[in-house]
């Protein structure tokens, strides 16, 4: 459930003007989704999300690891789903129900009528190979279902498929950015993550595969790891190691010249990808402590380009 | 580079923000001030190699000639300017300057409009008769030998503006009438010496024989390697009172200091030209500080060694998370040195 709501959060905000899923009291827009479940090879779970707004959506996942192609070039009817992955597969299928429709709960926040889910299957043609062969699937035919809701009224901050815990509750934080990559790491008080962890890390990249991003890979990494692992007691001097699947270590550290650095060996291989390292001059970086504030360095303005 | 402009125009700013406050007096009604009538002026004189040179008349009897410049370099550069406030010894509401510059130069001007009249509505929060500017030209002759030769010219004048501003009640928001007369306070640093947001600042300044010496070194929170340098200084000579600045976008290895909580506390400042050589700072027990090495400046028409037991020192290192606003230059300033008293907290 948690991955079809995260599927469908994904494409939904590609959809939503800027900033409308902060506004106070928004309007969640209708819409219409096709998902389709996969098993991929080496233990990946593959989820397939359409709408009818030619975008779609294929995730593999597998333990912490996240990648999604989008495409904004799929054609899609009302049981109609086509698009071409470059270089990795394509998927021509047509939606065919079973039984009748169910009408699940309301969203939590919002008001509007209930979503309409019909279950059924898609046939077709269905081919994806990933990057160095990391996952494959390849069917004519799979288990599939379209959800379809009209427009929600939404109170300030609700999302209707916002799930699991509230992660803004962090204590302090440090995040390193540069165009295309982010390395995340958040601390949290106990009980607020799962397992008695209380530091999550997330790494993610973003890669435009065609002209005009129109075809956009996003690969994302998520851990939960404890405490020790982010050492912020003395913030101009914080030592981060997160377990696999991230590799090193890196350092944020305040210089002599009172330039804040990020050094260290800190790097992360995703599926099908080479290592890639998570530290560097190259990066803007934060570090906040909820009750004090934050610590910047900001990219010189060249650097917003150079580092592309 | 929009930064340097900024600093730039900052420090120009100060004559103006100075000239302005020249005019204020203590209000009538509580919570507005009286600015009373004012002829200020101004005159290109154009440019002489790499100087741009020109007057500005903050009221109707003082007169200050400046020569400013800038050098650029990729993403560094610097900005420095001389400026030579004198008396006016005619009236500038008649359209006359006459005034001599000491030994370097004299001016003497008449100001003919050319018909085009600008009239401005009061500042905000003012109440009264808009002004009324006259552009035309000052016709004459202004001559000028900088000191140790740096600039030479002798001309007839140049474009130039006459503004009459009338009687304002304006709404008492910020203090005003800091010159009180003193030629001095045109030509003060004030507000080129903001350091706000500076999470590394070392400060040195001496005041010897009537000359004020300033030096700021500071690095700003979230900017990348480098530091910004200033320098004042700030003297009366022949009826002259003299003002000279120079800022530079330093590249890194500028300024490098210790750490916070590092004890002692200890400092190295190499900026770029128009300074040369290196200075250290240290602090030493029972709280005293170094300040040794070969720092010095060139600048117009004045060669000086910037280190020496007669600066007073500090040095402000800051953790961005503890204190918001970065270092403070003026709350450390010690009260009893020549520059005029917090100028630049009034000014900024």
């Amino acid at each position: 459930m948690r991955l079809r709501c995260v599927a469908a959060a994904a494409l939904a905000l590609a959809c939503l003007p800027e900033g409308a899923g902060a506004a106070v009291g928004h309007d969640w827009p209708g819409r219409q989704l096709t998902r389709i479940e996969l098993e991929g090879s080496n233990g990946y779970s593959i989820l397939i999300s359409s709408d009818r707004k030619q975008h779609l959506l294929l995730q593999t996942t597998k333990e912490g690891f996240t990648t999604e192609y989008r495409t904004r070039d799929a054609l899609a009817g009302p049981y109609r789903t086509k698009a071409t992955l470059p270089g990795l597969g394509s998927i021509s299928v047509r939606f065919h129900p079973h039984g009748p429709a169910r009408r699940p709960p309301a969203f939590a926040g919002c008001v509007g009528p209930r979503p309409t889910v019909r279950k059924g299957v898609v046939r077709g043609a269905i081919r994806f190979v990933g990057e160095r062969d990391y996952t494959q699937a390849v069917t004519h035919e799979a288990p599939a279902e379209i959800e379809e809701w009209k427009s929600q009224r939404c109170r300030g901050g609700a999302n209707p498929e916002q799930d699991g815990p509230n992660l803004e509750e962090w204590t302090s934080k440090f995040s390193a950015w540069r165009p295309g990559i982010e390395f995340l790491a958040r601390k949290y008080r106990p009980g607020a993550l799962e397992g008695g962890s209380r530091v999550l890390y997330l790494a993610e990249t973003a890669e435009a595969a065609s002209e005009f991003a129109s075809f956009v890979i996003y690969r994302r990494a998520t851990v939960l790891a404890p405490t020790l692992t982010f050492a912020d007691a003395h913030p101009e001097h914080t030592i981060i190691s997160p377990p696999p699947p991230f590799a090193g270590t890196g350092t944020f550290v305040r210089t002599p010249e009172s330039v804040f650095a990020w050094e260290g060996d800190l790097s992360i291989q995703f599926p099908g990808t080479d290592p890639l390292p998570l530290t560097g001059p190259h990066f803007e970086l934060d570090y906040c402590l909820r009750e004090m504030g934050c610590i910047r360095q900001r990219l010189p303005p060249g650097d917003y380009f150079q580092s592309r | 580079m929009g930064r340097l402009a900024m600093v730039g125009f900052a420090a120009a700013a100060v004559l103006i923000a100075g000239a302005t406050a020249a005019q204020a007096k203590p209000g009538h009604r509580v919570g507005f001030d009286i600015r009373p009538a004012n002829t200020s002026g101004s005159v290109d004189l154009g440019k002489r190699g790499d100087y741009r040179i020109g007057l500005s008349m903050p009221t109707d009897r003082v007169a200050i000639f400046y020569v400013s410049g800038s050098k650029v370099k990729g993403d560094r550069g610097g900005f420095f300017s001389n400026a030579y406030a004198v008396h006016n010894r005619r009236s500038l509401t008649r359209g006359a300057i006459r005034a001599r510059l000491g030994s370097l130069g004299t001016i003497s001007l008449r100001f003919r409009p050319n018909g085009r009249v600008r009239k401005r509505r009061p500042q905000q929060g003012c109440e009264g008769r808009p002004s009324i500017t006259e552009y035309g030209r000052f016709v004459g002759r202004a001559t000028f030998h900088g000191e140790s030769g740096y600039l030479h010219f002798s001309l007839p004048g140049g474009a130039g503006d006459i503004t009459r501003s009338f009687r304002l009640s304006c709404e008492e928001d910020e203090p005003f009438d800091l010159t009180r007369g003193s030629l001095r306070a045109y030509v003060a640093p004030g507000s080129f010496f903001a350091t706000r947001g500076d999470i590394a600042l070392l400060y040195a300044t001496t005041h010897n024989h009537g000359r004020y010496v300033g030096i700021t070194a500071g690095h700003q929170e979230e900017s990348p390697p480098g530091a910004v340098v200033r320098i004042g200084i700030l003297e009366s000579k022949e009826a002259m009172a003299i003002g000279r600045y120079s800022f530079v976008l330093g590249p890194p290895g500028t300024l490098r200091t210790s750490l916070p909580g590092v004890h002692p506390a200890n400092a190295t400042l190499a900026p770029p030209a128009p300074f040369f050589g290196k200075a250290t700072y240290r602090e030493e027990p029972a709280d005293a500080r170094s300040w040794t090495g070969t720092l010095g400046i060139n600048l117009l028409g004045l060669k000086l060694p910037l280190v020496g037991s007669r600066f007073h020192t500090r040095l402000c290192v800051l953790n961005p998370l503890k204190t918001r606003d970065g270092c403070d230059f003026f709350k450390a300033e010690p009260p009893l040195y020549g520059r005029p008293a917090r100028l630049g907290t009034i000014l900024r």
